[in-house]
């Protein structure tokens, strides 16, 4: 425990310097995690001047108001930073160049360097981050009303964000076998900009969607926290949520054990 | 004459390298249609509560998306590569062996390579572009189809000037390789009608990035939508960034003083 207490902590500082050094490059990345959010709420508040009130899906009964947009997409912005990972995107880029070699060689894991630079990126930006958001929130004037249940989107999200993670950096194995990740980056995106209520909330979309995105480990790192800050979760769901998010987790380390285990031994370091 | 002797020279030894790697042009076509499925997707959930957003109606969005395409693709089939280039020969002092050779220093450093399995999202811009004038009936003429030809000229005219402005920057910065960002970031969010957002940052798409030019305006001229005024206007404003452009490029090299010598 000790031992990855140190380990931790030693990486935290060596990636929050480096992200330091770098401050402006790092901002410009985390400006990314606006554009998705608030081009779906521009889309959306849209929607709903062109109906002239509030947006009702017949088929599940959800209403929304152009606020309660504001409300959804601007928690959603930050909960999906706070959750975020790239690891999918940069790993192929390390096996392509042969960097991976020297990281394989360290004692330890090269996962954990990586989830030390993802906290880190998290944390200094967070802050960076904070007066923007707290400004889009006055200016957004967002229809949010907390409730006691709101507090269990915390473990939500870490869960969410354990979860992204982990299931990230098992895609990002993929490319042990194949080295190019393109198509099958582009088809998480593509599952995961439906499923996990990232282009519109889920209660908007047709009963099918639905159906699935609940069983999906999408919503499980995406919407269900942001739907639990804000209550829109009927009470008998939210146990079966954390139920769902802790499976995925354990099928995704699962499944990144296995992957990574014979990804390993394909591993021929390219270009070194 | 002797320019596009040369032209046709860079472009078939980069065409031949890229020979090498055709799986590549698979993999992306897979990549861009399961976005196009996306932002399709995303958009025909939106226009199941409405008939039109902001007076764009379906098929004419996709008319919009459809220029997103070929324009994302002609960028970073044409343009993207070789100004990336130019960013990393500043940074290495590499772009000395450009500037001493007896052409044009513009012209090479632009036209280096061309990328050609980037053109998968060409392709499906191409499709989609067929596929939405269907949709739109007969509302496409002749007209339609030369003002969108004279308003797909001005926006390439903006988006290279654009690619141009930024290289040039890195005479003064070395490093303004996330700069490139700020443009993609821009062009995300020209995939929708910008008259959906609010004014200031309707402002910053039309004068700042002018992704209006690049994508809005070019879906306008075809879906009918533009009249002369804006066709002028994208005439206009690209001849105009081009002159620019290429002045501010030629003041930056004054500026350039190698980086390793």
């Amino acid at each position: 425990m000790q031992y990855w207490f140190n380990l931790y902590r030693a990486n935290l500082k060596v990636s929050i310097a480096s992200m330091l050094q770098y401050r402006f490059t790092i901002l410009i990345w985390a400006v990314w995690g606006f554009v998705g959010p608030l081009i779906s709420l521009a889309v959306w508040t849209a929607v709903s001047a062109a109906r002239g009130g509030a947006i009702v899906n017949k088929a599940s009964g959800a209403s929304f108001g152009a606020r309660d947009f504001s409300a959804y997409f601007l928690v959603y912005m930050i909960f999906s930073h706070l959750m975020m990972s790239w690891d999918a995107f940069e790993f192929a880029f390390r096996i392509q160049n042969g960097q991976l070699s020297p990281a394989l060689l360290k004692p330890v894991h090269p996962i954990h360097r990586d989830a030390s630079s993802n906290i880190a990126f998290k944390l200094t930006t967070s802050a960076m981050l904070l007066p923007v958001w707290i400004l889009l929130f006055v200016l957004l004037k967002p229809n949010i009303h907390l409730t006691f249940e709101s507090i269990l989107a915390i473990p939500a999200l870490l869960l969410g964000g354990a979860l992204r993670y982990v299931l990230q950096y098992s895609l990002a194995s993929i490319a042990f076998w194949t080295t190019r990740v393109e198509a099958i980056n582009q088809l998480y995106f593509s599952l995961d900009s439906f499923l996990a209520g990232r282009i519109a909330p889920l209660a908007l979309m047709p009963l099918w969607v639905v159906g699935i995105a609940t069983y999906s480990p999408f919503r499980a790192m995406g919407s269900f926290p942001v739907e639990l800050a804000l209550g829109h979760l009927p009470a008998d769901q939210i146990l079966p949520g954390f139920a769902l998010q802790i499976v995925w987790l354990v099928v995704a380390a699962g499944l990144f054990k296995a992957l990574w285990r014979s990804g390993i031994r394909q591993y021929s370091s390219v270009g070194a | 004459m002797r320019y596009l002797k040369l032209l046709g020279v860079l472009y078939r030894t980069s065409i031949q390298t890229d020979m090498e790697y055709r799986v590549d042009f698979f993999t992306r076509l897979v990549a861009s249609l399961l976005g196009l499925l996306t932002t399709i997707g995303g958009l025909s959930i939106a226009y199941g509560y409405t008939s039109t957003l902001k007076d764009w109606t379906y098929p004419q969005v996709l008319v919009l998306v459809a220029v997103y395409y070929l324009m994302d693709g002609l960028t970073e089939m044409f343009i993207a590569p070789n100004m990336r280039n130019v960013m990393s020969q500043v940074r290495e002092g590499t772009l000395d062996f450009v500037l001493i050779k007896p052409v044009n220093a513009q012209f090479l450093t632009s036209f280096r390579t061309v990328v050609i399995w980037r053109a998968a999202n060409i392709v499906v811009g191409i499709l989609l572009t067929l596929y939405s004038v269907g949709r739109l009936g007969n509302h496409v003429g002749l007209v339609q189809a030369l003002s969108f030809a004279v308003t797909m000229a001005g926006g390439c005219a903006v988006v290279y000037s654009l690619w141009l402005v930024l290289v040039t920057l890195t005479f003064w910065f070395v490093r303004v390789d996330n700069i490139e960002q700020i443009v993609w970031q821009a062009f995300e969010a020209a995939r929708y009608p910008i008259e959906i957002y609010p004014a200031w940052l309707r402002g910053g798409l039309t004068y700042i990035v002018p992704v209006a030019f690049i994508i809005t305006i070019p879906a306008q001229a075809l879906s009918g939508r533009a009249h002369q005024l804006p066709l002028i206007v994208s005439v206009v404003i690209g001849g105009f960034s081009l002159a620019a452009a290429t002045l501010f490029w030629r003041v930056g090299l004054k500026n350039y003083t190698g980086a390793s010598a």
